[in-house]
């Protein structure tokens, strides 16, 4: 594992609750779920940059929505 | 990263000190490519040519082409790892840490490591060396690439969990060697076995 470099993170309220509940839900500590976060981002901005799309698909109601990434 | 790990030499039965490491750059896809692939896809042949030769014993995975997975080594969801001993790549694995989660039930949802692709050396699969009448050079490859697999997912967060989709030809090594659990074939993957590891089984898997 690469050399690790700390930064001060500052979030509202609400980021830091949602943060804390997906930390628990997911079982990780809150540095790990944000590091997953940075790596996802990464791999759908490279993927939508190759000219792929995201989408989250409703099998139930045959819908499919594109996602768009800032 | 770059730490020494023990493989076996087939010919003396004894350990020799490899090197496991993560920073794979495209010379080491080249090199599967240049000096691993012939020998599989002529190991295919004969085993596909040969009427003694059991249809499973065929590498499914002549095919494979990591010089195409060139443009992942820049993301961060991607980790590649290699094994060296005497200047030759014996092992090669790339392993993802977002996109997938657990199957098994008791662990459905949870975060793992998910090893999409892990190769040894033709020269260190026996049935590669059968089918072309020569020594199976070094073994324990594949057991020190998923041991690092655990590591990883260790040092995630992850408590150990990793997950795979298993060829038919690694089924046994997977189930039997590294004793992870079988959870289902996915239609979704080529009809391919997903097997799972737990924390506990983990832990016993890499010694801990």
């Amino acid at each position: 594992m690469a050399n690790k470099k700390t930064m001060t993170l500052n979030l509202t309220e609400p980021e830091m609750q949602v943060l804390e509940e997906l930390s628990r839900q997911k079982e990780l500590s809150k540095t790990a779920l944000l590091r997953q976060a940075i790596r996802l981002y990464q791999l759908v901005d490279a993927r939508l940059a190759r000219g792929e799309k995201l989408l989250f698909e409703d099998e139930k109601k045959k819908a499919k929505a594109e996602l768009m990434i800032l | 990263m770059k730490i020494p790990v023990e493989i076996i030499d087939r010919s003396t039965g004894e350990p020799v000190r490899a090197t496991l490491f993560d920073a794979i750059t495209v010379e080491h896809f080249m090199e599967t490519q240049n000096e691993w692939r012939p020998l599989v896809l002529e190991a295919a042949r004969r085993q596909a040519a040969s009427a003694q030769a059991a249809r499973a014993d065929i590498p499914v995975h002549f095919h494979w082409d990591w010089t195409r997975k060139e443009s992942q080594l820049a993301l961060l969801a991607v980790h590649f790892y290699g094994i060296e001993y005497l200047g030759k790549l014996q092992g090669i694995m790339k392993a993802e840490t977002v996109g997938h989660v657990c199957r098994l039930p008791e662990q459905r949802g949870k975060p793992l490591i998910y090893i999409d692709y892990l190769e040894v050396a033709p020269w260190n699969v026996k049935s590669i060396m059968e089918a072309l009448a020569k020594p199976t050079r070094y073994g324990a490859v594949g057991t020190r690439l998923v041991e690092a697999a655990v590591r990883q997912s260790i040092e995630e967060g992850f408590k150990g969990r990793v997950g795979l989709h298993s060829l038919a030809t690694s089924e046994y090594f997977y189930l039997e060697v590294c004793e992870m659990t079988p959870v289902g074939r996915d239609p979704g993957k080529q009809n391919l076995l997903w097997c799972e590891f737990t924390p506990e089984q983990a832990l016993i898997f890499v010694g801990d």
